[in-house]
């Protein structure tokens, strides 16, 4: 299929630990088309954030198979997949990780500056509405406002994948809802495939497709006719 | 175990690298102690025993030959308990198996062992008999080194007459417990031969019979010795009297304290410089804990701890590193101070030289570096009490940070982002940056201040033998003798050259002040010896004027134009005032000198010589040695080329290990200060460097912003250790400066080489150790972690 952007296949993750095997993902396939917003949701240890992971080229899967575009992320090499973080994905994540010695448009060049075709700080961050912002240090941002510099550093190169764990976990409803909009709209822009892991399901509604997950297995995969705007969803 | 004695148990572990790396610190100032107390008091105690074991006089003199009935008149002196009169002589002895004959001085044992001075003590063999005029006894270090056996026959040549003896027992001497060659200050035990025989064979051989040319006294506790030399020199001034001297100027004496003297000066200096780097790094370290660990510091006063509970194991922390470090150090300093204690044995031959473990130097020490470290922690301790259960538990606040002086100064410079960040680090931590920069500096201080002794010592030698003084070998008279004397040296065997030569003993005086000391009459254009300033050009003889070694100037408070009254000692010239019209750069020794002409007239004697200086051809050295031995005016032959490399082999020896200490508590220092320096901004900068792990930076990118802040610290620190360096080499020429030798602070290219080669590599393993973290980060967790 020309359309999908990961391809995943009876995907598969063991943790051993001491106690015993834990399996994280047991035997999980999934289709993502380009442009997609994907909403992952499900309770703490039901596999979502291991997939993310595994997508994100953060961790690698103990079976199966899991396809970005012709490349094999289960069996690339620690290089790959620094060079495949660094081209084709953005993070996005709940506690904003931003570089506290940077200023909010230095935190965006960090990621410019290492991208093939980004944008320039200023039109990410101005993307994310805080063109009046750029030369603020994160202490002196809001947890909203931190949030949506982040995004700014995630959108910037132009990534083909964007991938969110909780973006709005530490986050007031109202600041949460600035960010998602955020989320959403460059998304939109840029044409991202994105996804976004929440425990949140009152955020489902922003989704193309929601996956449910439990035990490390998709249970349900619902997708949305009518997509909501995050202004317009409450919780 | 309490839970919170647990958790310091587990925090010590998990810090263990770092904790280790301020540990070495600690060890290294308190070893420092320990070896030098230890070694001091092993030194003075064996001193101090032999002393009193063997009568080691107070006041020693020379005469030319003075009746054995004025001893009782330098024993009515006041304040003299007992007065010792030998015979002593020196010649020549030709030793098998050496190039050179080895200067002899013979000594006559005493009629009355009970009453004796400066007694020796056998070590093997026996004593002479008495009745038997061809048997001797020899100093051990002599024999040690010459290779000469116990039944061994010698042969030595005094005042022209042939002694021929027996060696048939080996002693140790109070007066020689070190035996400096009399051309240079370091040992060349195989050419230094004592002996002692009893009187009526030293009275034939010296053809010298109820005299003696030799005096010791004791004095009782509280005499005066200036008034006792004084009088001794009026004694004995009638009988070719030199000037008396005092135990402190005595060679053997002199050098043994200037010995435990640079002990002292060790402990002092050293420990003190760990010490406070190490307090350094546990303020640091301990901060960044308590910071870390504020919200577990809030839980507990919480859960009801009080402020004091809480803080304690900070505090504990900091006792245990001093602690461990004053416990490492003890074990090396105990180990250090055997070896040292060793190798003073080849030099200061004691009957007994014991070296014990310095408890007092070792509880002392303990206490002060326990003292530091819980200094260092005091701020942070402090800050852990004083955190409020609620501002504790609450998220940090990203770190301020804020745009400063560096960031204007690079703004218009296009730098990437990366490097920014570290630019922003250095600026937010500035207490931090500047303690590690000190740090960092004083490793490197340590290096090129102690490296540069070998400069040192090879300047020098360089000055001393290859420059001041040019020639090959030097030949000395036992009397002054005839200028016609010279042509017979010119017609020894391989003589170039010869240049004449006439020393005598003088008192100097000025400015209140007075040196004894030797002036050295040259010819005004000679070529092997001539003084030189300190820009190396010969400094003329003007008149009667005298030219004065710099060293001897600064004690008397003289300067070039001034006068000084100077006293001879050997022979009877007047007294008499001379101008001093030049200064004369030299690194060991006090000397005066003039055109030997003058100093003659002076003298009121005819064109006298009192030795030569040659040039010799390579090849014709042996024959030239044959021959000295059978020329019997001559006492005393000195080989350039030898005592230069006796010497370098001795400094050699001497410093290798000194040093070797040096270079590894230096490496200490910088290595240790730059891992703890990584390692605190590995812990503040984890989740930083994770997160742009996750964003795709690569680990070498990681480790540049990590490192690069080690490097631009060290870099910094380039300067003001290669100032503070020279800082040290000045203070240490200061501290260890002694007569035989003063010590230039020059430093050479290859010794800055050597010690930025070391600084770096301490610095870079260092930093290396902690960046290879990196490739270990879990990229999963940093999504999850709050800082």
């Amino acid at each position: 299929m020309t359309d999908a952007a990961l391809s995943v296949r009876e995907l598969g993750k063991v943790y051993s630990t001491s106690a015993g095997d834990v399996h994280a993902l047991r035997g999980v396939d999934l289709e993502i088309v380009n442009g997609e917003t994907l909403v992952l949701l499900g309770p703490s240890g039901s596999g979502k954030s291991t997939l993310l992971n595994i997508l994100g080229g953060l961790d690698r899967a103990t079976s199966g198979s899991a396809r970005f575009q012709d490349r094999e992320l289960t069996r690339a090499s620690d290089v790959e997949l620094t060079r495949y973080r660094r081209t084709s994905v953005g993070f996005i994540f709940q506690f904003f990780n931003l570089v506290p010695s940077l200023t909010a448009r230095e935190n965006v060049a960090l990621i410019t500056e290492i991208a093939s075709n980004p944008m320039t700080p200023e039109e990410a961050l101005a993307r994310v509405g805080l063109a009046d912002r750029f030369d603020h240090f994160p202490a002196q941002l809001s947890g909203g406002q931190q949030q949506r510099v982040a995004v700014a550093r995630a959108i910037a190169k132009r990534p083909q994948l964007l991938f969110c764990d909780e973006p709005t976990g530490s986050l007031d409803s109202e600041s949460g809802v600035q960010v998602l909009e955020a989320i959403s709209e460059v998304a939109r822009d840029v044409g991202t495939t994105t996804m976004i892991v929440s425990h949140n399901a009152d955020i489902a509604g922003m989704a193309d497709r929601v996956i449910r997950f439990r035990d490390g297995r998709i249970t349900d995969i619902e997708r949305n006719v009518a997509k909501l705007a995050p202004r317009d969803m409450t919780w | 175990m309490k839970p919170l004695d647990r958790k310091l148990v587990r925090d010590l572990w998990r810090l263990k690298f770092q904790m280790m790396a301020i540990a070495l610190l600690i060890a290294c100032g308190v070893s420092v102690a320990v070896m030098s107390f230890s070694a001091q008091r092993a030194l003075a105690q064996a001193q101090a025993a032999f002393y009193e074991d063997t009568r080691f006089a107070d006041v020693f003199a020379q005469a030319k030959r003075a009746p054995l009935s004025r001893l009782r008149e330098l024993a009515r002196i006041e304040g003299v308990t007992a007065t010792d009169g030998r015979i002593l002589e020196a010649g020549l002895m030709d030793v098998p198996g050496l190039a050179r004959p080895a200067m002899a001085r013979l000594i006559s044992l005493p009629d009355d062992e009970g009453r004796a001075l400066n007694r020796i003590r056998l070590s093997r063999g026996r004593m002479p008999d008495p009745r038997r005029t061809d048997e001797a006894v020899a100093l051990k270090t002599f024999m040690d080194a010459a290779g000469v056996r116990l039944g061994d026959r010698l042969t030595a040549v005094v005042q022209g007459r042939a002694f021929t003896f027996t060696v048939v027992g080996a002693v140790l001497s109070p007066e020689y417990v070190y035996v400096p060659a009399p051309e240079s200050f370091m040992p060349d035990d195989a050419h230094q031969a004592v002996l002692w025989a009893p009187r009526p064979a030293v009275e034939r051989a010296a053809g010298m019979s109820g005299a003696f040319n030799a005096v010791a006294l004791k004095l009782a506790p509280g005499a005066s010795t200036a008034a006792v030399l004084a009088d001794v020199d009026r004694i004995l001034a009638p009988y070719g009297g030199r000037a008396a001297y005092a135990r402190e100027d005595q060679a053997s004496h002199a050098f043994l304290a200037a010995e435990l003297k640079e002990l002292s000066t060790s402990a002092s200096i050293l420990p003190p410089i760990f010490l406070i780097i190490a307090a350094a790094l546990v303020h640091l370290t301990v901060s960044r804990l308590v910071d870390a660990e504020r919200e577990q510091i809030g839980l507990l006063k919480a859960f009801g701890y009080r402020d004091g509970e809480a803080a304690r194991p900070y505090l504990r922390m900091a006792i245990a590193i001093g602690l461990v470090g004053a416990v490492a150090g003890g074990l090396v300093g105990g180990a250090l101070a055997a070896a040292i204690v060793d190798q003073y044995r080849d030099y200061f031959r004691f009957p007994v030289l014991a070296v014990r473990f310095h408890w007092l130097a070792f509880g002392g020490a303990s206490a002060v570096a326990v003292a530091a470290t819980v200094a260092g922690s005091v701020a942070a301790v402090r800050r852990a009490a004083g955190l409020s259960p609620a501002v504790a538990m609450q998220p940090l606040r990203p770190a301020t940070y804020r745009a400063g002086l560096l960031d204007r100064l690079v703004r218009g410079a296009a730098i990437d982002q990366a490097t920014r960040v570290i630019v922003r680090n250095l600026e937010r931590f500035p207490v931090r940056s500047l303690l590690a920069t000190l740090g960092l500096a004083a490793g490197l201080t340590l290096l090129v201040g102690t490296q540069f002794l070998f400069d040192s010592l090879d300047k020098v030698v360089d000055q001393a033998y290859y420059r001041t003084q040019r020639w090959s070998e030097a030949i000395g008279f036992a009397e002054p003798r005839s200028i016609a004397s010279l042509s017979e040296a010119s017609r020894l065997p391989g003589v170039l050259a010869a240049e004449p030569v006439r020393t005598v003993a003088a008192r100097l005086q000025a400015n209140g002040r007075e040196e004894l000391t030797r002036i050295v009459g040259l010819e005004p254009d000679a070529i092997f010896d001539r003084p030189l300033d300190a820009r190396d050009r010969r400094v003329p003889f003007k008149g009667r004027g005298l030219v004065v070694s710099e060293a001897l100037a600064d004690r008397l408070g003289l300067e070039a134009g001034d006068e000084v009254r100077v006293e001879v000692i050997d022979g009877r010239a007047p007294a008499t005032v001379l101008p001093v019209t030049g200064l004369a750069r030299d690194y060991s020794g006090f000397a005066a000198y003039m055109d030997r002409r003058r100093l003659n007239a002076l003298m009121g004697e005819g064109d006298l010589i009192s030795g030569a200086h040659l040039q010799l051809a390579a090849d014709r050295r042996a024959a030239f040695y044959r021959a000295v031995e059978r020329t019997p005016q001559v006492v005393g032959a000195s080989s350039r080329d030898e005592t230069v490399a006796s010497w370098r082999q001795a400094m050699a020896e001497a410093f290798r290990v000194t040093v070797s200490f040096y270079v590894g508590f230096a490496g200490a220092i910088a290595f240790g200060v730059a891992y703890n320096t990584s390692r605190i901004a590995l812990s503040e900068r984890a989740r930083d460097l994770a997160t742009l792990r996750v964003l795709g930076f690569g680990e070498g990118e990681c480790a540049y912003i990590l490192a690069g802040e080690l490097a631009v610290l060290a870099l910094v620190a380039i300067p003001l250790g290669v100032f503070g360096g020279q800082a040290l080499a000045h203070g240490l020429v200061a501290a260890y400066s002694r007569d035989e030798v003063r010590l230039p602070a020059v430093i050479s290219a290859r010794s800055y080489g050597i010690s930025l080669l070391a600084y770096l590599v301490a610095v870079t393993v260092a930093g290396a150790l902690v960046a290879r973290r990196i490739w270990g980060f879990d990229l999963v967790a940093v999504l999850k972690t709050r800082d």
